[in-house]
Protein backbone atom coordinates (compact mmCIF):
# COMPACT_ATOMS: atom_id res chain seq x y z
CA UNK A 1 0.00 0.00 0.00
CA UNK A 2 1.69 3.46 -1.12
CA UNK A 3 1.87 5.76 1.62
CA UNK A 4 -0.94 8.42 1.76
CA UNK A 5 0.15 12.02 0.31
CA UNK A 6 -1.30 15.22 2.28
CA UNK A 7 -2.00 17.69 0.69
CA UNK A 8 -3.37 22.11 0.80
CA UNK A 9 -5.00 22.76 -2.46
CA UNK A 10 -4.65 26.08 -3.59
CA UNK A 11 -7.61 26.52 -5.93
CA UNK A 12 -6.99 30.17 -6.68
CA UNK A 13 -9.81 32.49 -7.89
CA UNK A 14 -10.57 31.13 -11.43
CA UNK A 15 -11.59 27.56 -10.98
CA UNK A 16 -13.57 27.42 -7.65
CA UNK A 17 -15.76 30.63 -9.03
CA UNK A 18 -15.17 30.40 -12.79
CA UNK A 19 -14.75 26.67 -13.34
CA UNK A 20 -16.13 24.44 -10.58
CA UNK A 21 -16.31 21.33 -12.64
CA UNK A 22 -12.49 21.85 -12.31
CA UNK A 23 -12.57 21.83 -9.08
CA UNK A 24 -15.09 18.84 -8.61
CA UNK A 25 -12.92 16.77 -10.77
CA UNK A 26 -9.76 17.18 -8.75
CA UNK A 27 -12.03 16.03 -5.26
CA UNK A 28 -13.70 13.17 -7.21
CA UNK A 29 -10.26 11.74 -8.73
CA UNK A 30 -7.50 12.20 -5.90
CA UNK A 31 -10.08 10.23 -4.02
CA UNK A 32 -9.17 7.63 -5.73
CA UNK A 33 -6.05 7.39 -5.81
CA UNK A 34 -5.33 8.58 -1.64
CA UNK A 35 -4.68 11.74 -2.02
CA UNK A 36 -5.73 13.46 0.87
CA UNK A 37 -6.60 17.39 0.30
CA UNK A 38 -6.45 19.66 3.10
CA UNK A 39 -8.46 22.61 2.52
CA UNK A 40 -6.74 25.85 4.39
CA UNK A 41 -8.96 28.86 4.58
CA UNK A 42 -6.68 31.62 4.75
CA UNK A 43 -5.69 31.77 1.13
CA UNK A 44 -6.74 34.64 -0.98
CA UNK A 45 -5.84 35.25 -4.57
CA UNK A 46 -2.27 33.80 -5.46
CA UNK A 47 -2.33 36.87 -6.80
CA UNK A 48 -2.67 36.79 -10.64
CA UNK A 49 1.01 37.11 -12.69
CA UNK A 50 -0.37 39.45 -15.23
CA UNK A 51 -2.87 42.15 -13.76
CA UNK A 52 -1.91 42.58 -10.65
CA UNK A 53 1.79 41.94 -10.80
CA UNK A 54 1.49 44.59 -13.69
CA UNK A 55 0.45 46.90 -10.95
CA UNK A 56 2.73 46.94 -8.44
CA UNK A 57 5.22 43.99 -7.78
CA UNK A 58 5.79 44.24 -4.64
CA UNK A 59 2.50 44.42 -3.42
CA UNK A 60 2.08 41.55 -5.77
CA UNK A 61 4.96 39.29 -3.88
CA UNK A 62 4.21 40.31 -0.28
CA UNK A 63 0.82 38.29 -1.20
CA UNK A 64 2.29 36.05 -2.25
CA UNK A 65 4.51 35.47 0.75
CA UNK A 66 1.54 35.84 2.91
CA UNK A 67 0.24 32.53 1.16
CA UNK A 68 2.73 30.15 1.37
CA UNK A 69 3.30 31.39 4.70
CA UNK A 70 -0.38 30.42 5.16
CA UNK A 71 0.57 27.05 4.29
CA UNK A 72 3.91 27.04 6.04
CA UNK A 73 2.07 27.76 9.16
CA UNK A 74 0.00 24.96 8.89
CA UNK A 75 2.42 22.47 7.83
CA UNK A 76 1.54 21.66 4.71
CA UNK A 77 2.56 21.72 1.05
CA UNK A 78 0.46 23.40 -1.84
CA UNK A 79 -0.59 21.93 -4.58
CA UNK A 80 -1.66 24.00 -7.14
CA UNK A 81 -4.67 23.62 -10.19
CA UNK A 82 -3.84 27.04 -11.85
CA UNK A 83 -0.46 27.17 -14.01
CA UNK A 84 -1.04 31.22 -12.84
CA UNK A 85 -0.89 30.05 -9.46
CA UNK A 86 1.37 27.74 -10.10
CA UNK A 87 3.71 30.59 -11.78
CA UNK A 88 3.29 33.25 -8.76
CA UNK A 89 3.46 31.80 -5.74
CA UNK A 90 6.92 29.57 -7.35
CA UNK A 91 8.41 32.56 -8.92
CA UNK A 92 7.59 34.21 -5.47
CA UNK A 93 9.80 31.87 -3.53
CA UNK A 94 12.60 32.13 -6.08
CA UNK A 95 12.73 35.98 -6.13
CA UNK A 96 12.87 35.58 -2.08
CA UNK A 97 15.10 32.83 -2.40
CA UNK A 98 17.08 35.08 -4.91
CA UNK A 99 17.37 38.33 -3.05
CA UNK A 100 17.25 37.88 0.91
CA UNK A 101 17.16 42.12 1.22
CA UNK A 102 13.58 41.45 -0.28
CA UNK A 103 12.57 38.66 1.63
CA UNK A 104 13.38 41.02 4.62
CA UNK A 105 11.66 43.65 2.91
CA UNK A 106 8.15 41.50 2.56
CA UNK A 107 8.86 39.79 5.88
CA UNK A 108 8.76 43.39 7.43
CA UNK A 109 5.37 43.54 5.97
CA UNK A 110 4.31 40.21 7.13
CA UNK A 111 4.94 41.06 10.81
CA UNK A 112 1.91 42.93 10.95
CA UNK A 113 -0.35 40.47 10.51
CA UNK A 114 2.24 37.76 12.85
CA UNK A 115 3.18 36.21 9.77
CA UNK A 116 6.69 35.17 8.28
CA UNK A 117 7.33 33.79 4.79
CA UNK A 118 10.42 31.13 5.86
CA UNK A 119 10.94 29.43 2.53
CA UNK A 120 10.22 25.37 3.79
CA UNK A 121 7.40 25.21 2.08
CA UNK A 122 6.83 22.85 -1.18
CA UNK A 123 4.59 24.53 -4.01
CA UNK A 124 3.69 21.64 -7.20
CA UNK A 125 1.29 21.64 -9.91
CA UNK A 126 -1.40 19.07 -9.78
CA UNK A 127 -0.16 17.13 -12.86
CA UNK A 128 3.93 17.46 -11.19
CA UNK A 129 2.45 15.75 -8.10
CA UNK A 130 1.04 13.04 -10.26
CA UNK A 131 4.13 12.43 -11.50
CA UNK A 132 6.68 13.15 -9.16
CA UNK A 133 4.56 11.56 -6.09
CA UNK A 134 1.68 9.72 -7.48
CA UNK A 135 3.51 7.73 -10.15
CA UNK A 136 2.28 6.45 -13.07
CA UNK A 137 2.01 3.02 -11.62
CA UNK A 138 -0.25 4.50 -9.15
CA UNK A 139 -2.29 6.37 -11.89
CA UNK A 140 -2.70 3.37 -14.08
CA UNK A 141 -4.36 1.05 -10.93
CA UNK A 142 -6.81 3.98 -10.52
CA UNK A 143 -8.67 3.28 -13.95
CA UNK A 144 -11.27 1.04 -15.15
CA UNK A 145 -12.01 2.27 -18.69
CA UNK A 146 -9.25 3.47 -19.98
CA UNK A 147 -9.37 6.00 -22.69
CA UNK A 148 -8.18 3.46 -25.91
CA UNK A 149 -8.33 5.61 -29.22
CA UNK A 150 -8.78 8.64 -27.80
CA UNK A 151 -6.48 11.47 -29.23
CA UNK A 152 -6.18 14.25 -27.29
CA UNK A 153 -4.37 16.93 -28.00
CA UNK A 154 -2.14 18.43 -25.65
CA UNK A 155 -1.78 22.30 -24.87
CA UNK A 156 0.95 22.70 -22.04
CA UNK A 157 0.63 26.69 -21.71
CA UNK A 158 2.98 29.03 -20.41
CA UNK A 159 3.20 29.07 -17.41
CA UNK A 160 3.73 25.57 -16.15
CA UNK A 161 7.23 25.38 -17.79
CA UNK A 162 8.63 28.82 -18.33
CA UNK A 163 10.76 29.81 -17.19
CA UNK A 164 12.92 26.52 -16.48
CA UNK A 165 14.99 28.51 -14.30
CA UNK A 166 12.05 28.85 -12.17
CA UNK A 167 9.60 26.45 -12.58
CA UNK A 168 11.88 23.19 -12.40
CA UNK A 169 9.43 20.75 -14.12
CA UNK A 170 10.34 19.90 -17.38
CA UNK A 171 12.60 20.73 -20.44
CA UNK A 172 10.68 24.07 -21.83
CA UNK A 173 11.13 22.91 -25.67
CA UNK A 174 10.42 19.15 -25.62
CA UNK A 175 8.27 18.32 -22.63
CA UNK A 176 6.98 15.29 -21.59
CA UNK A 177 5.00 15.44 -18.32
CA UNK A 178 1.69 15.54 -19.85
CA UNK A 179 2.46 13.05 -22.83
CA UNK A 180 3.03 10.47 -20.13
CA UNK A 181 0.02 11.34 -18.14
CA UNK A 182 -2.09 11.20 -21.19
CA UNK A 183 -0.66 7.97 -21.54
CA UNK A 184 -0.88 6.66 -18.30
CA UNK A 185 -5.04 7.12 -19.02
CA UNK A 186 -4.48 4.74 -22.28
CA UNK A 187 -5.52 7.73 -24.54
CA UNK A 188 -3.09 8.88 -27.02
CA UNK A 189 -1.40 12.16 -26.83
CA UNK A 190 -0.84 13.94 -30.07
CA UNK A 191 1.51 16.39 -30.82
CA UNK A 192 0.97 19.37 -33.28
CA UNK A 193 3.18 22.06 -34.54
CA UNK A 194 1.49 24.92 -32.20
CA UNK A 195 1.59 22.61 -28.91
CA UNK A 196 3.90 25.30 -27.16
CA UNK A 197 1.83 28.58 -27.99
CA UNK A 198 0.71 30.87 -25.72
CA UNK A 199 -3.46 31.21 -25.41
CA UNK A 200 -2.68 34.80 -25.99
CA UNK A 201 -5.07 35.64 -22.91
CA UNK A 202 -2.41 37.48 -21.42
CA UNK A 203 -1.85 39.88 -24.13
CA UNK A 204 -4.27 43.23 -24.07
CA UNK A 205 -5.22 43.42 -27.89
CA UNK A 206 -8.80 43.34 -29.63
CA UNK A 207 -7.24 40.84 -32.39
CA UNK A 208 -4.33 38.88 -31.31
CA UNK A 209 -5.50 36.68 -28.49
CA UNK A 210 -7.79 34.99 -30.54
CA UNK A 211 -5.57 34.65 -33.89
CA UNK A 212 -3.59 32.66 -31.40
CA UNK A 213 -6.47 30.66 -30.44
CA UNK A 214 -7.49 30.30 -33.75
CA UNK A 215 -3.65 29.03 -34.59
CA UNK A 216 -3.61 26.39 -31.72
CA UNK A 217 -7.01 24.74 -32.95
CA UNK A 218 -5.92 24.73 -36.94
CA UNK A 219 -2.88 22.96 -35.49
CA UNK A 220 -4.66 20.33 -33.23
CA UNK A 221 -7.30 19.51 -36.08
CA UNK A 222 -4.59 19.19 -38.97
CA UNK A 223 -3.22 15.72 -36.45
CA UNK A 224 -7.07 14.72 -36.00
CA UNK A 225 -7.40 15.28 -32.67
CA UNK A 226 -10.72 14.07 -30.96
CA UNK A 227 -10.42 16.25 -28.06
CA UNK A 228 -7.77 18.53 -26.56
CA UNK A 229 -6.08 18.24 -23.03
CA UNK A 230 -4.86 21.54 -20.60
CA UNK A 231 -4.42 21.96 -17.44
CA UNK A 232 -4.95 25.30 -16.86
CA UNK A 233 -8.48 27.68 -16.30
CA UNK A 234 -6.94 30.92 -18.03
CA UNK A 235 -6.13 28.82 -21.08
CA UNK A 236 -9.26 26.82 -20.80
CA UNK A 237 -11.20 29.98 -20.97
CA UNK A 238 -9.31 31.24 -24.03
CA UNK A 239 -10.45 27.81 -26.10
CA UNK A 240 -13.58 26.81 -24.83
CA UNK A 241 -15.26 29.86 -25.07
CA UNK A 242 -12.60 31.02 -27.88
CA UNK A 243 -14.20 28.56 -30.27
CA UNK A 244 -17.69 30.04 -29.99
CA UNK A 245 -16.33 33.34 -30.76
CA UNK A 246 -13.90 32.09 -33.60
CA UNK A 247 -17.11 30.42 -35.16
CA UNK A 248 -18.28 34.13 -34.55
CA UNK A 249 -15.95 36.12 -35.92
CA UNK A 250 -13.74 34.06 -37.77
CA UNK A 251 -16.41 31.98 -39.48
CA UNK A 252 -14.55 28.07 -38.71
CA UNK A 253 -15.96 25.43 -36.03
CA UNK A 254 -13.55 23.29 -34.98
CA UNK A 255 -15.90 21.26 -32.60
CA UNK A 256 -13.03 20.17 -30.34
CA UNK A 257 -13.97 19.33 -26.48
CA UNK A 258 -11.39 21.18 -24.58
CA UNK A 259 -10.61 18.89 -21.21
CA UNK A 260 -9.05 19.82 -18.06
CA UNK A 261 -6.33 16.61 -17.19
CA UNK A 262 -8.43 15.75 -13.86
CA UNK A 263 -11.38 15.36 -16.18
CA UNK A 264 -9.99 13.32 -18.50
CA UNK A 265 -8.37 11.52 -15.29
CA UNK A 266 -11.72 11.31 -13.74
CA UNK A 267 -13.48 10.11 -17.33
CA UNK A 268 -10.73 6.92 -17.35
CA UNK A 269 -11.50 6.28 -13.36
CA UNK A 270 -15.07 5.74 -14.99
CA UNK A 271 -16.84 8.60 -13.93
CA UNK A 272 -19.99 10.06 -15.95
CA UNK A 273 -19.20 13.14 -17.61
CA UNK A 274 -21.50 14.80 -15.34
CA UNK A 275 -19.93 13.90 -12.93
CA UNK A 276 -16.67 15.34 -13.40
CA UNK A 277 -18.50 18.56 -14.82
CA UNK A 278 -18.06 18.24 -18.27
CA UNK A 279 -21.77 19.25 -19.18
CA UNK A 280 -21.08 22.84 -18.55
CA UNK A 281 -18.67 23.12 -21.18
CA UNK A 282 -19.45 24.80 -24.16
CA UNK A 283 -18.09 21.86 -26.42
CA UNK A 284 -19.99 18.76 -25.25
CA UNK A 285 -17.90 14.87 -25.20
CA UNK A 286 -20.44 12.71 -26.43
CA UNK A 287 -18.63 11.89 -29.01
CA UNK A 288 -15.33 10.55 -26.72
CA UNK A 289 -18.05 8.71 -24.50
CA UNK A 290 -18.91 6.89 -27.94
CA UNK A 291 -15.64 6.26 -28.42
CA UNK A 292 -15.21 4.66 -24.57
CA UNK A 293 -17.79 2.74 -25.21
CA UNK A 294 -19.68 4.59 -23.04
CA UNK A 295 -22.46 6.64 -24.62
CA UNK A 296 -25.79 4.66 -23.31
CA UNK A 297 -25.78 7.61 -20.54
CA UNK A 298 -27.40 10.68 -21.94
CA UNK A 299 -25.37 14.45 -21.33
CA UNK A 300 -27.60 16.34 -19.03
CA UNK A 301 -27.92 19.42 -20.66
CA UNK A 302 -27.71 22.51 -18.27
CA UNK A 303 -28.35 26.13 -19.33
CA UNK B 1 16.35 64.97 -38.55
CA UNK B 2 17.30 65.80 -35.01
CA UNK B 3 19.03 63.43 -32.56
CA UNK B 4 17.64 62.42 -29.58
CA UNK B 5 18.66 63.21 -26.74
CA UNK B 6 19.40 60.32 -23.73
CA UNK B 7 17.56 60.77 -21.17
CA UNK B 8 19.85 58.19 -18.13
CA UNK B 9 17.40 59.21 -15.60
CA UNK B 10 14.32 56.94 -16.81
CA UNK B 11 17.05 53.34 -16.15
CA UNK B 12 17.54 54.69 -12.96
CA UNK B 13 13.99 54.92 -11.93
CA UNK B 14 13.44 51.47 -13.97
CA UNK B 15 16.39 50.07 -12.01
CA UNK B 16 14.27 50.71 -8.41
CA UNK B 17 11.57 48.62 -9.83
CA UNK B 18 12.11 44.74 -8.75
CA UNK B 19 13.69 42.90 -11.92
CA UNK B 20 13.65 46.00 -13.39
CA UNK B 21 17.60 46.43 -13.23
CA UNK B 22 18.08 43.37 -15.29
CA UNK B 23 17.20 45.96 -18.78
CA UNK B 24 21.06 46.90 -18.09
CA UNK B 25 22.27 43.66 -19.39
CA UNK B 26 20.88 43.48 -22.51
CA UNK B 27 23.37 43.28 -25.84
CA UNK B 28 20.22 43.65 -28.16
CA UNK B 29 20.50 40.10 -30.17
CA UNK B 30 16.80 39.80 -30.41
CA UNK B 31 16.54 36.08 -29.16
CA UNK B 32 13.54 37.70 -27.46
CA UNK B 33 12.39 38.53 -31.32
CA UNK B 34 12.60 35.22 -32.55
CA UNK B 35 10.51 32.98 -29.86
CA UNK B 36 8.29 35.85 -29.01
CA UNK B 37 4.55 34.90 -30.05
CA UNK B 38 3.25 38.67 -29.56
CA UNK B 39 6.26 39.65 -32.44
CA UNK B 40 4.85 37.01 -34.34
CA UNK B 41 0.96 38.18 -34.32
CA UNK B 42 1.63 41.71 -34.69
CA UNK B 43 3.35 44.29 -36.54
CA UNK B 44 4.48 46.95 -33.83
CA UNK B 45 5.13 44.37 -30.73
CA UNK B 46 9.28 43.65 -30.72
CA UNK B 47 10.90 42.77 -27.03
CA UNK B 48 14.07 43.86 -28.72
CA UNK B 49 12.72 46.91 -29.56
CA UNK B 50 11.05 48.02 -26.44
CA UNK B 51 14.59 47.01 -24.50
CA UNK B 52 16.03 49.29 -26.88
CA UNK B 53 13.77 52.28 -26.06
CA UNK B 54 14.08 51.49 -22.49
CA UNK B 55 18.18 51.77 -22.76
CA UNK B 56 17.81 55.24 -24.33
CA UNK B 57 14.96 56.49 -21.89
CA UNK B 58 11.76 56.93 -24.28
CA UNK B 59 10.02 57.12 -21.22
CA UNK B 60 7.06 59.09 -22.99
CA UNK B 61 6.81 56.05 -25.85
CA UNK B 62 6.89 53.30 -23.12
CA UNK B 63 5.24 54.58 -20.07
CA UNK B 64 1.22 55.14 -21.22
CA UNK B 65 -2.07 53.30 -21.21
CA UNK B 66 -2.21 52.23 -24.84
CA UNK B 67 1.68 51.90 -25.10
CA UNK B 68 3.12 48.44 -26.97
CA UNK B 69 3.98 47.41 -23.73
CA UNK B 70 0.69 46.14 -22.86
CA UNK B 71 0.54 43.79 -25.80
CA UNK B 72 3.41 41.04 -24.18
CA UNK B 73 1.43 37.54 -24.09
CA UNK B 74 3.52 37.19 -20.69
CA UNK B 75 4.29 34.15 -21.54
CA UNK B 76 7.65 34.08 -20.35
CA UNK B 77 9.66 32.15 -23.42
CA UNK B 78 12.21 35.57 -23.84
CA UNK B 79 12.77 34.70 -20.17
CA UNK B 80 13.58 31.38 -20.79
CA UNK B 81 15.63 32.25 -23.60
CA UNK B 82 17.78 35.23 -22.86
CA UNK B 83 21.30 34.84 -23.21
CA UNK B 84 21.71 37.33 -20.86
CA UNK B 85 19.34 37.13 -17.95
CA UNK B 86 17.54 40.14 -19.09
CA UNK B 87 14.60 38.77 -18.19
CA UNK B 88 12.94 41.09 -20.31
CA UNK B 89 8.88 40.07 -19.37
CA UNK B 90 9.80 40.85 -16.06
CA UNK B 91 11.22 44.39 -17.17
CA UNK B 92 8.52 44.77 -19.56
CA UNK B 93 6.38 44.17 -16.06
CA UNK B 94 8.33 46.74 -14.15
CA UNK B 95 7.93 49.23 -17.22
CA UNK B 96 4.14 48.31 -16.61
CA UNK B 97 4.11 49.49 -12.99
CA UNK B 98 6.10 52.33 -13.84
CA UNK B 99 2.43 53.39 -15.85
CA UNK B 100 1.45 52.31 -12.20
CA UNK B 101 2.92 55.07 -10.37
CA UNK B 102 2.13 58.17 -12.97
CA UNK B 103 -1.46 56.97 -13.34
CA UNK B 104 -1.36 55.58 -16.37
CA UNK B 105 -2.67 52.13 -16.09
CA UNK B 106 -5.19 50.48 -18.35
CA UNK B 107 -8.92 50.93 -17.13
CA UNK B 108 -8.89 47.05 -17.22
CA UNK B 109 -5.94 46.90 -14.95
CA UNK B 110 -7.32 48.90 -12.31
CA UNK B 111 -10.81 47.35 -12.10
CA UNK B 112 -9.32 43.47 -11.65
CA UNK B 113 -6.74 45.21 -9.15
CA UNK B 114 -9.75 47.39 -7.39
CA UNK B 115 -11.59 43.62 -7.05
CA UNK B 116 -8.55 41.91 -5.67
CA UNK B 117 -8.01 44.21 -2.94
CA UNK B 118 -11.32 44.54 -2.23
CA UNK B 119 -12.49 40.99 -1.69
CA UNK B 120 -9.06 39.29 -1.70
CA UNK B 121 -10.33 37.38 -4.98
CA UNK B 122 -9.77 38.07 -8.64
CA UNK B 123 -13.18 37.36 -10.10
CA UNK B 124 -16.23 38.39 -8.44
CA UNK B 125 -18.64 35.93 -6.63
CA UNK B 126 -21.97 36.22 -8.01
CA UNK B 127 -25.43 34.54 -6.85
CA UNK B 128 -25.18 31.98 -9.37
CA UNK B 129 -21.88 30.84 -7.85
CA UNK B 130 -22.49 29.04 -4.85
CA UNK B 131 -25.61 28.15 -6.32
CA UNK B 132 -23.65 25.98 -9.27
CA UNK B 133 -21.44 24.78 -6.54
CA UNK B 134 -24.32 23.13 -4.33
CA UNK B 135 -25.30 21.87 -7.67
CA UNK B 136 -21.67 20.06 -7.93
CA UNK B 137 -21.78 19.11 -4.35
CA UNK B 138 -19.02 21.35 -3.72
CA UNK B 139 -18.64 23.62 -0.45
CA UNK B 140 -19.97 26.48 -0.45
CA UNK B 141 -17.42 29.27 -0.98
CA UNK B 142 -16.61 31.68 2.12
CA UNK B 143 -15.06 35.33 1.97
CA UNK B 144 -11.53 34.68 2.67
CA UNK B 145 -9.22 36.91 4.81
CA UNK B 146 -9.15 40.21 3.18
CA UNK B 147 -8.34 42.38 5.89
CA UNK B 148 -5.16 40.88 6.26
CA UNK B 149 -4.29 41.23 2.89
CA UNK B 150 -5.04 44.95 2.83
CA UNK B 151 -2.88 45.10 5.80
CA UNK B 152 0.19 44.10 4.36
CA UNK B 153 -0.09 46.34 1.05
CA UNK B 154 -0.85 49.63 2.95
Amino acid sequence: MAKKISVAPFWGCMIPVKYPQMELSVRKTMEQIDVELVDLDQFTCCPDPIYFKARDKIQWLTIAARNLAVAEEAGQDIVTMCSGCTSTLLEAKFMLAEDSKLKNQVNEKLKKINKEYKGTVKVKHIVVMLRDDVGVQRIKESINRPLIGVKVGIHYGCHLLKPSQIMHIDDADYPSLLENLIQALGATPLTHREKLLCCGKGCMDDEMPLEMTYEVFDSMESVGVDCMGLICPTCFNSFDMGQILIARKMNREFNLPVIYFCQLLGLAQGFAPEEVGLHLHRIKVDRIMEMIGASEKPLEMVA
Amino acid sequence: MTQRKLDFSFREKLNKIVGGNHHNYCYQCGSCVAVCPAARFSDDFNPREILLKTLLGEEEDLIRSDSIIWKCTNCYSCYERCPQDVRPVEVIIALKNLCAEQGVLPGDINKFSETLIKTGRSVIITSTVNRRRQELGLPELKDVNVKELQTIIE
